[in-house]
């Protein structure tokens, strides 16, 4: 009987060191979200970011209609 | 480095929905989750009903950033603010913290269970590879990764909603304020069909030479 109690006294103290932490990882003021790549470089549509940011450039002028029609 | 924004100008949305059709069906949206809507205010008042159009605002200072305990905003080199999907418990922390409501949750299940955060993404996909099918199927179509601007504002009929480098923005609702004027000026015969006199402008649009 006291073999069985220290057995299972033994497990139950051995099962908290198979505790997975349950805290979040995150810190305050650093983003934890998987790195982003830049819509730009090489195999994408602009070689450079200054090509992309031209292009933009010229699509967001092309919404003032002034511009456009005069 | 450029910011980018959106800027709806009320005196010229004309409440179509336009925006809020182009940006569900360019990615695929689903039922239930409006990233973009039009708010109305003075409905059916004449002369006092105005329109905008209302999606993340991609703030400088995001509160919904600010507010998340497993840090999955993120923000782009040119402003836009993103989330990580993959990160997110769906708790809508950024939900009460946005002034703008723009954060949007799917039903994930039955009895009203709350899926990931879905919100606008400047048509700037998520951390997932640029125009891969894993980025389309959670965050939608990565217009901004193909050189153009958001469907939203691209496909407005009246050029309301305008997006882009916050600067670009500012000069073109500058001239569009100097042009039109303020005031009475804004609301009319005259502003719809042109004024007889040209005398009779008022000394704002006199200051800009236009051409005839």
């Amino acid at each position: 009987m006291m073999k069985l109690l220290i057995l299972l006294t033994g497990l139950v103290v051995l099962a908290g060191c198979g505790e997975q932490p349950q805290t979040i990882t995150a810190k305050p003021g650093t983003s934890a979200a998987k790195a982003d790549d830049v819509p730009y470089g090489e195999g994408k549509s602009f070689a450079d970011r200054n090509a992309w940011q031209l292009q933009l450039r010229a699509r967001a002028d092309n919404q003032n209609e002034y511009k456009r029609v005069n | 480095m450029a910011r980018m924004k959106f800027i709806c100008d009320a005196e010229r949305c004309i409440e179509c929905n336009g925006c809020v059709t182009a940006c569900k069906n360019e990615h695929d949206v689903p039922w239930g989750v409006n990233r973009r809507r039009v708010v109305t205010l003075n409905d059916g008042i004449v002369g006092a009903e105005r329109s905008i159009s209302v999606a993340c605002m991609h703030c400088s200072d995001a509160p919904c950033m600010a507010v998340c305990p497993v840090n999955c905003f993120y923000k782009t080199e040119d402003g836009v603010v993103l989330h990580d999907k993959d990160l997110c418990i769906g708790c809508g922390y950024c939900f009460y913290a946005c002034p703008f409501g723009a954060p949007q949750f799917p039903q994930a299940g039955a009895f009203g269970v709350r899926g990931k955060m879905d919100k606008c993404t400047f048509c700037a996909g998520g951390p997932e590879k640029d125009n891969s099918k894993a980025e389309h199927e959670k965050y939608g179509r990565n217009r901004l990764a193909e050189g153009k601007l958001p469907a939203c504002a691209e496909m407005c009929s009246t050029k309301a909603l305008l997006a882009g480098d916050g600067d670009v923005l500012s000069d073109i609702y500058r001239e569009r304020v100097m042009r039109r004027g303020r005031g009475g000026d804004l609301w009319g015969h005259a502003t719809a069909y042109g004024r007889p006199d040209a005398k009779a402008t008022g000394p704002i649009l006199q200051s800009i030479p236009q051409k005839s």
